[in-house]
């Protein structure tokens, strides 16, 4: 292609040479190293101002607010109200250390299970039907929640379910899994790790494909001990992608909602009632805007907080290792 | 204004001496839409009435309550209506449906009524959110409405129709709903169980006293009396089991039974003169009525403690349960072809008070319609139309046909009214036995924090039933002293109180 | 080819074992859609029944499905086309020119993602309300867009640091424009990127309800929504409708899983690999 050339020709020779001009000087403009990194980035800052910052200030001002839809009054502005009635709610925390506990066991058993099911199918190309198999491993994932929810409650059913048939078979009585309070976070727990272990299997996957194949060669060769080969070369080099995984997987668990919504609705009693729920149905049940506002912002900060934990370390790890 | 009365009704579309209304219609004169309301009383000589809408096409939206048969009836019979107003008035009506499941119907509505948004013209509301309805201002107030036209005034069976389905706030004459079914709660049990040979010779000798088989014998029985029966019938080995209850978390599903043990044993859960809750809720009454109700769980079936109105559906139609407490409304549901005939519906237990005279005060269930304040002239005229309509006396026979429940006075002292379905007694005798909750407009904060702690109760994870009371007294009281509905603010007591 | 022993077929076994147990509840709900609700509740567990289609047809000859599936398809689509495109100028941006604040946007990009959902919708909702955009298509669309925007911007951005900057610059010494650059260089050497991207964003909106049901309404509802509607039929649990339409609903995500299966492999190393996985 010639350097100065029209992409294009131009069906009439007349038009205006100006015109043209301008067209290849904006185009050249454009180009330039100061506006072109601008210029691609500015989609995303307008879908990030429109969607994500304005909301969230949003979000920060009504937090400050008393403000009810159904109560028929306008919002009336209350300083610090609804912070200190959420600090003082006894209810919340436990809540919040419900969920806390939840992510860390779902990502936990989620995150083992998930790499010994990789290292499992590593190599497997051999395996007759792989794609398949494959496909049905990772049909959990694409299952939506509300389908999931709605059909484990029925497998869950002490008196039509599919699970109690088979305990009664072996002689025991039926377990009320969603409805026994000491059963039940279980129970929605192992739904999640059945949901989610795909997700975590689909990373180590992926982990391993990063590992270079000399080196595992090499170790073999060397006669390296199976977890001495784990630990110093897949884990090495499988590392970031892994605790991506895991960074992800940890942001989600702790937004779960669709699953409890519609298999405990938070029950029973409120021992499967996590944060999330607690703030949808603060917000949509309730309609306090003003409340669940001060409750989304704390949430956010935990999660920033959490977040930018990780991502500090993983680079930390990355930069020691980095060096020389 | 009056309109002429067009000669020939039929042939011409009397578009001149419309042009006038309907200029006005555009414009939205409010005072032509009153006058527009006597159209028809002026004009009832004539087959066809003079109507602002003569000639037009007008769409309706209906949100009602999902998967639940007396709400979709409504929907189902609406092509009666529009066959009515075309013969009638002239004008073309068609329908649209959404729904949504009960715990999330009122998010559906309130999340579209705030955006002043048309998009349901009429809706089906649960009858504790007339508070949350009215109070923003989103229902049309219907006292005026009603006023002008007798066809709306009516003569309902029982004084609880109007205090739960149209006032709002309680006590006053406001209006603002028309109540769309009336429910209550039943029982449902297995006639054909019941009348098994033998039975009844093994519960005489089992409990001395003869087992109750008409509908008499079970309006005289308290709980102890069900519990003896419901034990009787509890035979876990053969498959099925005494009763199912509702005991779940979601919407009311336990609220309901057990403030109606609360208040048929003579208690009750607020005082709506003064808004206060404290010190009526917490009572060692209540406590004693939670820990009868936890008691009915031995002859549930297991998972009952998530069992909600379609949990107790499938249990017993599929032959797992005896009896269930159930809402009347689901009859149609309750009773499928497979077990015609076998179903007795009766009432549910009395309460013996002091003079040991047996107390029932239960709650009710039911709908009412009400209608969005934001539609436009046209869309509120349909409305209005719809219900003078639905109030007909030949609407409400093929409204109750179809398995519906009317609340008028004439359909239910209709001769032969009691034999259209076997839960038609049962029904009539409840309506005069029950009342409602709080309509107050945040009442879903209210019934949140009374639904976690009961079921936390219920499933054993709070052990302490007074403790209980007190938080969920606490946190009302709160809660209403918040909105300027309670007095007194929550005592001292309440400093730091957890569940 | 030499021959499989009796411990490969073990192995094998194995394998196939783990992938029908994960398999197994989605095996129930396509069986439970092909029978009756009595069939469905009986204990014990039917395994053997005469099948029906009685369920699917009533799905079909529904008025609301084909208008729900029809904005399943069209929100998860756009949404994801107009992600992914501006993802991708995005990473590249970051990634060749490393503006001021890189880091710093990308890890605010993210915050979106930690929020729970009721939290993300609710001011949104508030807007939505004061501007007038509940219900409306472009509403849904943009918004879905942006919550697929960070997970496509880290995925994208990690491709691209892969591709060596010397195609760039051979690309300007020849005296192509960026735009050429991207699309004839760049592109095609990061396709499992955004493929993953895509997918991954896909299948979130697909299966998406909470933000369709609070700020979408009669005309926008997805399928999600109308199963969760649904979910009662009459006072029952309505069996038969669900089972059938999470059949027909699960249908698209898995074909997409099964034939871009290594796209989405090699997609989530984030760029580290770009090889077969």
């Amino acid at each position: 292609m010639k350097p100065g050339a029209p992409a294009t020709l131009s069906p009439s020779h007349d038009a205006p040479a100006a015109r043209f001009a301008f067209w290849e000087d904006f185009t050249r403009f454009l180009g330039r190293r100061e506006v072109l990194p601008l210029l691609l980035l500015l989609p995303v800052l307008i879908f990030f101002i429109v969607w994500n910052l304005i909301p969230t200030l949003w979000l920060l001002g009504l937090g400050f607010y008393r403000f009810s839809l159904t109560s028929g009054h306008p919002p009336r502005f209350a300083g610090l109200y609804n912070y200190r009635t959420i600090l003082n709610d006894s209810g919340i925390w436990l809540d919040l250390s419900r969920t806390f506990l939840f992510v860390f066991f779902a990502v936990a058993l989620e995150t083992v299970l998930g790499m010994a099911l990789g290292l499992l199918f590593w190599n497997s190309h051999r395996l007759p039907g792989r794609r398949i198999a494959l496909t049905m491993l990772f049909a959990p994932m694409v299952l939506t929640p509300v389908a999931s929810g709605t059909f484990w409650r029925l497998i869950y059913d002490p008196t039509f379910g599919v699970l109690n048939f088979f305990i009664r078979g072996l002689g025991f009585h039926s377990v009320d899994f969603l409805g026994n309070s000491s059963v039940a976070f279980g129970a929605v727990l192992a739904v999640d790790i059945w949901m989610w272990t795909p997700f975590m299997v689909l990373m180590t996957l992926a982990a391993l494909a990063s590992v270079p194949k000399a080196e595992l060669e090499a170790a073999e060769i060397d006669r390296l001990a199976w977890h001495q080969r784990l630990r110093l070369i897949v884990l090495h080099h499988g590392k970031f992608i892994l605790m991506l995984g895991i960074l992800l997987r940890t942001i989600d668990a702790f937004k779960t909602m669709d699953l409890i919504y519609d298999m405990t609705y938070g029950g029973p009693g409120s021992t499967t009632q996590l944060v999330a729920m607690t703030l949808y149905r603060r917000a949509f049940e309730a309609f306090n805007m003003g409340f669940s506002s001060a409750l989304a912002v704390i949430l956010l900060l935990i999660s920033i907080a959490f977040t930018a934990t990780f991502i500090f370390v993983l680079h930390w790890r990355e930069r020691r290792e980095a060096s020389p | 204004m009056s309109e002429k009365e067009p000669s020939l009704p039929a042939l011409t579309l009397p578009t001149d001496s419309l042009s006038l209304p309907r200029r006005s219609l555009l414009t939205g004169a409010a005072a032509l839409g009153a006058t527009a309301l006597y159209a028809p009383n002026i004009a009832r000589a004539q087959g066809k009435e003079a109507h602002p809408l003569a000639g037009k096409s007008i769409h309706m939206s209906i949100l009602g309550v999902a998967g639940w048969l007396p709400s979709s009836l409504g929907v189902d019979m609406s092509p009666d209506f529009a066959k009515y107003v075309k013969d009638r008035y002239n004008y073309d009506v068609t329908f649209s449906f959404a729904g949504a499941p009960f715990g999330a119907l009122f998010q559906k509505a309130a999340t579209s009524l705030a955006t002043k948004s048309q998009e349901y013209n009429i809706i089906i509301s649960d009858s504790q959110w007339l508070g949350a309805l009215a109070t923003p201002k989103w229902i049309v107030k219907l006292n005026d409405i009603i006023a002008k036209d007798p066809a709306l005034n009516i003569d309902w069976y029982a004084p609880v129709v109007r205090a739960a389905y149209q006032v709002y706030p309680d006590g006053t004459d406001n209006l603002y709903g028309f109540p769309q079914v009336g429910d209550v709660e039943g029982i449902f049990i297995r006639k054909d169980w019941l009348e098994a040979p033998g039975e009844a010779d093994a519960y005489k000798a089992k409990y001395g006293t003869p087992m109750p088989m008409t509908w008499e014998d079970f309006e005289k029985m308290d709980l102890d009396d069900w519990k003896k029966l419901v034990a009787f019938f509890n035979r876990p080995e053969k498959g099925y089991y005494g009763i199912a209850m509702q005991y779940s978390r979601e919407y009311d599903a336990v609220s309901c039974p057990l403030i109606s043990f609360i208040r048929s044993m003579g208690g009750d859960i607020w005082d709506p003169k003064t808004g206060q809750v404290e010190g009526i809720m917490n009572t060692p009454l209540n406590a004693k009525a939670m820990e009868l109700y936890k008691s009915m769980l031995q002859w549930n079936p297991p998972g009952a403690l998530n069992y909600f109105i379609a949990e107790v559906v499938d249990a017993f139609t599929q032959g797992k349960v005896f009896a269930a407490w159930q809402w009347v409304a689901t009859g149609a549901t309750m009773v499928p072809d497979a077990l015609k005939g076998k179903v007795m519906v009766v009432p549910p237990p009395g309460f013996k008070d002091a003079s040991g005279k047996l107390n029932r005060n239960y709650i009710i269930g039911g709908q009412p319609w009400v209608i969005n304040a934001f539609n436009d002239d046209a869309h509120m005229r349909v409305a209005f139309d719809f219900m003078r309509w639905w109030y007909l006396p030949e609407t409400s026979a093929n409204y109750l046909k179809r398995g519906g429940l009317p609340c008028d006075k004439a359909t239910l002292t209709s001769p032969g009214f009691d034999d259209v379905y076997p839960w038609n007694r049962t029904y009539k005798y409840m309506l005069q036995r029950s009342t409602d909750f709080w309509h107050d407009p945040r009442y879903a904060e209210m019934l949140a924090t009374q639904q976690e702690g009961w079921t936390g109760y219920m499933t054993g994870q709070l052990k302490n039933p007074a403790h209980v009371l007190d938080y969920i007294a606490c946190r009302q009281q709160g809660i209403l002293y918040d909105e300027g509905t309670a007095d007194k603010a929550p005592s001292g007591a309440c400093n730091g109180i957890r569940l | 080819m030499r021959q499989t022993t009796w411990r490969e077929h073990g192995y094998h076994a194995l394998l196939w074992l783990v992938a029908l147990i994960f398999f197994a509840p989605i095996i129930w709900i396509v069986l439970c859609s092909f029978k009756t609700a009595d069939q469905i509740l009986a204990v014990p567990p039917k395994l053997i029944f005469t099948p029906t289609v009685a369920n699917y047809a009533k799905l079909f000859s529904s008025s609301a499905f084909p208008r729900e599936l029809f904005n399943s398809a069209v929100l998860s689509v756009a949404a994801v086309v107009i992600a992914v495109a501006v993802s991708f100028l995005a990473a590249f941006s970051f990634s060749r020119f490393k503006p001021a604040g890189t880091n710093f946007l990308m890890f605010l990009l993210l915050s979106i993602r930690m929020l729970p959902g009721s939290a993300a919708i609710l001011p949104v909702y508030l807007m939505y309300v004061a501007f007038g955009w509940k219900d409306s298509y472009a509403g849904m669309i943009l918004f879905y867009a942006m919550f697929s925007i960070p997970f496509s911007v880290w995925i994208l951005k990690g491709f691209i640091d892969g591709v060596s900057p010397r195609f760039d610059e051979t690309g300007i010494i020849n005296g192509a424009s960026w735009l050429r650059i991207i699309a004839r260089t760049i592109l095609p050497q990061v396709m499992p990127g955004v493929i993953a991207a895509s997918i991954f964003n896909f299948i979130f909106v697909w299966n998406e309800f909470l933000f369709n049901y609070i700020i979408g309404g009669l005309s926008t509802s997805n399928i999600p929504v109308a199963l969760a509607s649904g979910l009662y039929s009459n006072g029952g649990v309505d069996w038969t409708f669900i089972s059938a339409l999470t059949t027909v609903y699960i249908v698209p995500p898995i074909l997409v899983v099964y034939f871009f299966q290594r796209y989405l492999l090699v997609g989530m190393t984030f760029g580290t690999v770009r090889g077969e996985v």
